[in-house]
């Protein structure tokens, strides 16, 4: 009976784990294919996804105007909203791929504060807890009680990384940005439009970026300061898959956000991040590339 | 359907790559470009093709100035190039180096291809196959799932050459296509050439070795420095003093 008990424990542990680590999928994806088109590692990514929660939450709360609308409108407008910004930012970004690595960073950084800045003055520097549109109790499946947030949280990001894999490998769009990221120059020679692919992949990222924000809304809490502690952890998912890969980013996402609830859940909370973060240099020792190693970009 | 380059200056701070050049690609014929190592051959290919903008002059196609527009548009209106140092994108199979180039003929777009996925798929298919019938005319079909750099060097310079042609474009600029080929692969080159221009796709070529270049070319420009020193018919420039004199000038055989 015990055992029952404990085995119960560690699969709602998982399927935690799961939920918290397909948000750190999706927003690593974003970091994944800005990186594997332009090269760029956008540090403003974690700003942008905390500005694409606002984008959606905002709406289902009633801040704008006071009008309440209801969360599936809520979250595609979110999702719009910020996949224009993505657009936005491509253009303030251009410029920066031809620079060194470093200024690069600088930049990214810098328009991560601002980003961050512009938050607190929007909408407060201090954060609100998001009702769940559906019910509050847990569904519970063979001892395992799981809230229905967290399951819509899982399916959403399954839906929206499946999707963007069929997108990526059908549509032209996909051969066309890894020609991009190879070699600019020979990819517009064979008729790609180099900036158009990498304005869309842009918003692509921050669109993702802002799903996964608005799915994860009712579980996490909602506060400007989100955008370093989600973008960080994206960010480590994205090395530890293999920075540039887009099955690695949800695979690297998926690890960190296990690795995360099982430390908390059996070890202790307080060392949650501590935990995650060994085990990603321990991997990346290992194995450089991260875990779904392939070169995708020469450059860097 | 001509090419026309008038005046062209291209500058790189104090050197003058390309230096007040005029000449012309009439449709249908192969015209060769020759000149001395860094006489500008490669600059005048990176203007036309888009990737500079000229210090100053113009180049046009069809009546239509092209100079300063992007390399994407200026592919789109029908043109394709090789590189002298190959640039395959190095990561991908033979396929799909010349499926990428195919990107912009696709008739399916964005949202297309996110509602309607057996469109998507139809024409996939029709690309795959369009790819691999150009990828047997190269004689290289037999490669076509294997990484585009893992093929011999003759092979990969094919690849290259397939992927131009991809673009489905009206003239296609080869920057020393013979380059590192024996002399077996050298004349199926000049064969293939031949082929390609008898199918009406203009070429303009730049190429070191003498007897392909003599051997199909149409009209021959000869630079030197930067400046255009001569220009005719291949038996007219092969004996002309003039550019024996800047060949043996840089002890290299005509
Ligand atoms: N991007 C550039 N920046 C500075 N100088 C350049 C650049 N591109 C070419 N040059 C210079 O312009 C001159 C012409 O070079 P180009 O590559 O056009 O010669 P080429 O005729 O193609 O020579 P080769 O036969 O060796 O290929 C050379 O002196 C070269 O160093
Ligand atoms: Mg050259």
């Amino acid at each position: 009976m015990d055992s029952m008990n404990i085995l119960s424990i560690f699969i709602q542990t998982l399927v935690g784990g799961i939920g918290i680590g397909s948000l750190y999928a999706l927003v690593a994806l974003g970091y994944s294919m800005i990186y594997r088109s332009m090269g760029l590692v956008n540090f403003a990514h974690g700003s942008i996804y905390m500005i694409g929660t606002y984008f959606g939450i905002i709406w289902y709360r009633g801040m704008v105007m006071g009008l309440q609308v209801p969360y599936p409108i809520a979250f595609v407008i979110g999702v719009l909203l910020n996949a224009i910004l993505g657009l936005i930012l491509e253009r303030i970004f251009r410029p920066l791929a031809n620079l060194d690595l470093m200024l690069m960073l600088l930049g990214t950084i810098g328009l991560g504060y601002v980003l961050d800045n512009l938050a607190v003055i929007i909408w407060g520097a201090e954060g609100f807890a998001v009702n769940s549109p559906l019910p509050n109790e847990p569904i519970v499946i063979g001892g395992v009680a799981l809230l229905p947030q967290m399951l819509l949280l899982i399916t959403g990001s399954a839906l929206l990384m499946v999707g963007l894999n069929v997108f990526l490998a059908k549509a032209k769009i996909g051969k066309a940005m890894r020609a991009a990221a190879q070699d600019r120059e020979t990819a517009s020679a064979m008729g790609i439009p180099v900036n158009t692919t990498n304005a869309l992949v842009f918003a692509i990222g921050a669109g993702l970026a802002a799903a996964a924000g608005i799915l994860a809304a009712p579980i996490v809490y909602v506060n400007p300061a989100m955008s370093a502690a989600v973008g960080l952890k994206g960010f480590a998912a994205f090395i530890l898959g293999g920075a540039g890969s887009i099955p690695g980013a949800i695979v690297g996402g998926l690890v960190f956000g296990i690795l995360e609830a099982i430390s908390a859940g059996f070890i202790s909370s307080a060392y949650t991040k501590g935990i995650a973060f060994v085990v990603m240099i321990l991997v990346l020792m290992v194995k450089p590339a991260g875990i779904v190693g392939e070169v995708t970009v020469d450059k860097v | 359907m001509s090419l026309e380059i008038e005046n062209l200056v291209m500058r790189f701070g104090g050197v003058v790559a390309v230096n007040d050049v005029s000449l012309n690609v009439k449709p249908g014929m192969i015209r060769g470009l020759i000149g001395p190592n860094g006489s500008g051959k490669t600059t005048i290919f990176n203007v036309v093709s888009g990737y500079y903008k000229p210090t100053s002059g113009k180049v046009s196609f069809d009546g239509k100035v092209i100079s300063g527009l992007p390399a994407h548009q200026i592919t789109a209106l029908g043109f394709a190039r090789t590189f002298q140092n190959m640039r395959l994108f190095k990561t991908m199979t033979v396929l799909d180096n010349v499926l990428v180039a195919m990107g912009h003929h696709c008739k399916t777009n964005l949202w297309q291809a996110m509602l309607n996925p057996v469109a998507v798929q139809r024409e996939d298919k029709m690309l795959t196959e369009k790819a691999l019938h150009l990828l047997s005319l190269f004689q290289i079909a037999d490669y076509a799932r294997e990484r585009a750099t893992s093929l011999p060097y003759g092979h990969q310079r094919r690849v290259e050459m397939a992927r131009a042609l991809a673009t489905d474009p009206k003239i296609v600029l080869f920057d020393e296509p013979a380059a590192g080929l024996n002399e077996k692969e050298t004349e199926w080159l000049s064969e293939t050439l031949l082929k390609i221009r008898d199918s009406g796709i203009t070429i303009f070529l730049v190429e070191h070795d003498m007897k392909l270049v003599m051997g199909i070319c149409d009209a021959v420009s000869v630079l030197d420095y930067g400046k255009k020193i001569a220009e005719g018919d291949t038996k007219t420039v092969s004996t002309d003093p003039v550019v024996i004199e800047a060949y043996l000038g840089k002890e290299e055989d005509l």
